[in-house]
């Protein structure tokens, strides 16, 4: 695509960035059937070529962003399944990020708006006063008539009930001789609305022999406000985790950053963009070369012989888009979990995205329930005993929809191993599925699972 | 007239499913091709076959003419703009989306024009994954019908879409439905139409694949049993003349059908196209990759001048060993080959691409192929040779040196059969330059011209070239064409000039 940007516009690292990607889109249109907000309206400018040609015109303009533009860019999930699609491989990632960025520092939004997104920058990311906030939005449901609108969406995301805990930093100690030391990424809103993901996770950890280590200083990755144009507040966070972490690492050693939502983890694995042009650029591209999503590093590493005395399950295994388009981990988790002993089935339509995204489901909460209507019917359809995913914004938006039981994978791994029953199924009547046939799979890339009486060979 | 046509679809479909927008106009008439992108009036959606004959009866009433597309992805041979700029497209595939009937006891499929590979995909896996649909390897939001009315092709056995097609719903120019096959027997309850293509009478099926004679809202799709294990192999070769031995090889393979699947033979720059862009090419270079250039990238990417790829089904992995051993002794003989065992191939982008191809799983690996020069120009040109190593080799000297003069890199993949290979040839080129663009048109006319004067046709062909290949067909094909034309489309308002009829 040609740009037409000033000598002076691409003086600016950011612009020039944003310029190159630009020109890089050809339309072949490969991506438009596969975004989700494109599927839904049929907009050519609710899709990310559509999105594309908007924000070269934004960026070119000196004007300030028009108000349909913003709506637009607004609407988009930055759910990254272009990106899969698109022959061209525009980074279509780091463009809406730079035009997020853009359309926060020129666009005045409605006063009720700048609030909410404010109130969301603040609060997400510091797990206490989340805490408090949830504590304080269930005491508000009640007079929800009297709240602003934008407010009721929000109030109606809160959950029933949560399990918070949230991580003091702190060491813990490999069960066995010690084959390496990560540092876990504690996170922010997960630690509150399910704490025993990450206790979980250490489990699992300290069990396959890693110390892990929750480091001082570390806290949200930044991924939240950076999805709202917060960019300062964004590198922020990322500048001290990259702090926190190195120290450990010059320290006593660190093999592996280990996420466990892989929303933060594609910003982790991000974090030598987010801050190239700081000086803490050569330490960031450092870490980010570290960070692994845990299935990937336990994938990595080998997972321990299942424990025998449970029943097989069927775990339908929901992508979530920053772990499929943003990280392309697809197959640890699955591979994970066959070799737990559950049968692992996929979500018709996978490439699409929840309605999560971030806080999206915050913000846009129309699309985001179409969303996850749509998914929750694809995932029914597979009837599963147990849902996973890896990523907190996917499991706390579909348990709104999904009638089965909803757990991250790191729960179902961690039980399968010798740790606890996943509180998700506490309760639930557990009937085992059918062994596999010894038959090996085929080595396709989608292993497909073994006939029966379908044909002869 | 048009307003008129638009007023009456509103009226009677809805006026939401009328999209006249700017970029609705802009974005459908874009195209890969280099006679430029090309506005319709009009993108219309309909809901069902009823809504179709209603639309298609208005358009007679207002003489306006349609375009149908089914899922739209046609990239490099048009994706979803008209024939001319001013027709109306008809989006068949965003509402009628339906898969409306899978028979797992005799393996078929029933789909609406929206249903795309990846959805069948998913559905049968979702099913247990007892069969699978032939796929192209190309985009997965592409369709079954869509893709077997234009004469698509995959890698499997039913690698023949349009041939594994069975029973077809069509609404006709005037208006009429029609079912074809067994369908065509008067009532509603018909076990034959989507499991026997040869009933009483003429085959009609045919006229709706590459023409312009109706507009097909159903289809009957076979689905093969998905075997538990599916082993591919590959082998390299080092020299371009070796192409002669490895068809002749390939012809005996498929001949007694001993490899089930086809014979993928990409060329070096196919297979390394689909991983990276052209590392030899900068924005207006004249000149197509150098000898030295392309022995670079077999090096680094580790393939073959020539490089084929097929594979095996069978009960388990261990089982098709000796098939195996069996095709290596074939292709071993002359000890120029180099074998690559599945699980390497696993690790090999391009190798993936052909191992999903053969396993009908969707993806997206190929796509990459576009990206080989920049500029988002795409053309394929389709001749084919019969399976005959010296004649193969006569075809790839005439396209080899036609590429040359016109400074485009030779990219193409034979894709063998027993007594034919397709070959798709893939012009990327810089279609934001025009002297690039102009060469890129020049080399297709070339490739036409050259292989009609070896009398050899091609099997399908991009949106602009339609009438030129049309103008190379002898007058009583034409003829004929016309006059059915004339009997099942009268007023002319199905997609007239698509395949150079009406
Ligand atoms: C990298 C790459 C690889 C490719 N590989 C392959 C391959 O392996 N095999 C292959 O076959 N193709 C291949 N293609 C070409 C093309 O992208 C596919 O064939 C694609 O499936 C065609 O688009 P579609 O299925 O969306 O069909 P559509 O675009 O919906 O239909 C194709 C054409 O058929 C006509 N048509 C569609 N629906 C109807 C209807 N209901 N009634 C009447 N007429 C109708 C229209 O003229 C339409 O333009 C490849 C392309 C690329 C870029
Ligand atoms: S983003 Fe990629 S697939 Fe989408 S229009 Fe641009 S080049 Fe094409
Ligand atoms: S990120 Fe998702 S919603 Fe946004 S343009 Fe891409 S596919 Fe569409």
């Amino acid at each position: 695509m040609q740009t037409d940007f000033t000598a002076a516009q691409l003086r600016d690292p950011a612009i020039r960035e944003a310029a190159d990607i630009l020109g890089t889109c050809v339309h072949y249109g490969f991506c438009t059937n596969t975004c989700p907000t494109y599927v839904l309206s049929r907009d050519e400018n609710e899709s990310p070529r559509g999105r594309i040609d908007l924000i070269r015109e934004m960026l070119e303009s000196e004007a300030p962003p028009k108000a349909q533009t913003v709506a637009h860019l607004d609407s988009c999930l930055s759910c990254l399944s272009c990106m899969t699609t698109c022959a061209a491989k525009v980074d279509y990632a780091h463009l809406i990020d730079r035009a997020r960025v853009h359309v926060e520092r020129r666009h005045r939004r409605p006063l009720a708006e700048r609030a909410l997104r404010a109130l969301l920058g603040f609060v997400l990311p510091r797990p206490r006063l989340f805490q408090v906030a949830l504590a304080l939005g269930r005491l508000g449901r009640p007079i929800q008539g009297l709240l602003p609108s934008r407010l009721r969406p929000v109030l109606a995301m809160i959950p029933e009930r949560t399990q918070g805990r949230i991580l003091a930093p702190q060491v813990f100690e490999a069960e066995g001789e010690r084959r390496a030391r990560v540092a876990l990424l504690a996170g922010c809103a997960q630690q509150v609305l399910d704490g025993n993901i990450n206790t979980a996770t250490i489990r699992l950890l300290t069990r396959h022999g890693c110390e892990v280590v929750v480091a001082a200083g570390a806290g949200c990755c930044g991924s939240l406000t950076l999805h709202m144009g917060r960019e300062e507040e964004a590198m922020a966070a990322a500048a001290a985790n990259v702090r926190s972490w190195m120290r450990e690492r010059r320290g006593e050693g660190l093999d592996a950053v280990i996420v466990n939502a892989s929303g933060c983890g594609t910003t982790v694995k991000d974090y030598g963009h987010l801050l190239a042009r700081t000086e803490l650029a050569g330490e960031a591209r450092e870490v980010a070369g570290i960070a692994r999503d845990v299935t990937e590093f336990i994938a990595g590493i080998g997972l321990r012989p299942a424990a025998p005395e449970r029943p097989r399950l069927r775990v339908t295994y929901h992508d979530a888009c920053s772990m499929q388009h943003g990280q392309r981990v697809t197959r640890p988790p699955r591979d994970l979990l066959r070799a737990a002993g559950f049968e692992v089935v996929d979500v018709p339509e996978k490439h699409f995205c929840c309605g999560s995204a971030g806080t999206y489901n915050l913000l846009q909460p129309a699309t985001a329930e179409t969303l996850g209507g749509r998914k929750a019917g694809h995932i029914d359809s597979t009837a599963p005993d147990v849902v996973a995913a890896g990523n907190i914004g996917c499991l706390t938006q579909l348990r709104r929809y999904v009638g089965a039981p909803m757990a991250h994978t790191v729960e179902l791994l961690d039980w399968a191993t010798g740790g606890p029953l996943p509180p998700a199924l506490a309760g639930v009547a557990l009937q085992s599925r059918p062994a596999p046939q010894p038959e090996e799979a085929p080595a396709a890339a989608a292993a497909p699972a073994p006939n029966d009486d379908a044909g002869f060979w | 007239m048009a307003e008129a046509f638009f007023n009456e679809v509103a009226a009677t479909i809805g006026a939401e499913w009328i999209n006249r927008s700017e970029e609705t106009l802009r974005r459908y008439g874009e195209n890969t091709m280099p006679g430029g992108d090309r506005r319709p009036l009009g993108v219309v959606y309909p809901g069902s076959t009823a809504e179709v004959q209603a639309i298609v009866r208005a358009a007679n009433r207002h003489g306006v003419a349609l375009y149908p597309v089914s899922t739209g992805n046609n990239i490099g041979l048009g994706s979803r703009s008209a024939v001319h700029a001013g027709q109306v497209v008809l989006d068949l595939g965003r509402r009628m989306n339906r898969i409306l009937e899978i028979d797992e006891t005799l393996a078929f499929a029933v789909v609406e024009p929206g249903v795309s590979y990846q959805a069948m995909y998913d559905e049968l896996v979702r099913r247990g994954d007892k069969f699978m649909v032939d796929v192209t390897s190309g985009p997965p939001q592409g369709g079954m019908l869509g893709n077997a009315l234009d004469k698509g092709a995959g890698y499997g056995p039913y690698f023949d879409h349009f041939g594994f097609s069975c029973g077809m719903e069509v609404v006709l120019g005037n208006g009429e439905v029609l079912r074809t096959g067994d369908g065509a027997l008067q009532g509603s309850e018909l076990p034959n139409w989507h499991v026997s293509k040869y009933s009483f009478g003429p085959i009609l099926d045919g006229l709706f694949a590459q023409s312009n004679f109706g507009i097909v809202t159903r289809m009957g799709i076979w689905l093969l049993p998905r075997p538990p294990a599916v082993r591919s192999f590959h082998f390299t070769y080092p020299d371009d003349d070796d192409l002669a031995e490895i068809v002749d090889i390939c012809r005996a393979l498929k001949l007694s059908n001993f490899v089930p699947t086809l014979l993928r033979v990409a060329n070096d720059v196919y297979l390394c196209g689909s991983e990276h862009p052209s590392p030899d090419y900068s924005p207006g270079d004249r000149a197509p990759i150098s000898e030295a250039g392309r022995r670079a990238l077999r090096e680094k990417d580790g393939l073959g001048a020539w490089t084929v790829s097929g594979a095996f089904y069978g009960p388990s992995m261990a089982a098709l060993e000796p098939q195996i051993e069996r095709v290596r002794a074939a292709f071993g003989k002359s000890g120029k080959a180099t074998y690559i065992p599945h699980e390497e191939a696993l690790g090999f982008h391009a190798l993936q691409v052909a191992i999903n191809a053969c396993s009908g799983v969707p993806g997206v690996g190929e796509l990459g192929l576009l990206k080989w020069r920049p500029g988002g120009g795409n053309l394929w040109f389709l001749p084919g040779t019969p399976m005959v190593g010296s004649i193969a080799n006569e075809c790839q000297r005439i396209s080899r040196r036609i590429y040359a003069e016109h400074g485009m890199d030779y990219m193409i993949m034979n894709v063998c059969s027993a007594r034919f290979a397709r070959g798709l040839h893939v012009i990327t080129f810089d279609r934001e330059n025009p002297d690039e663009n102009a060469r890129a048109n020049a080399c297709y006319e070339a490739l036409a011209r050259a292989y009609a004067e070896r009398g050899i046709f091609v099997g399908r062909a991009p949106l602009d070239y339609h009438a030129l290949h049309m103008g190379q067909a002898m007058p009583a094909f034409r003829d004929s064409c016309t006059a059915i034309k004339a009997a099942l489309d009268p007023a002319g308002v199905i997609a007239p000039g698509r395949y150079g009829i009406g």
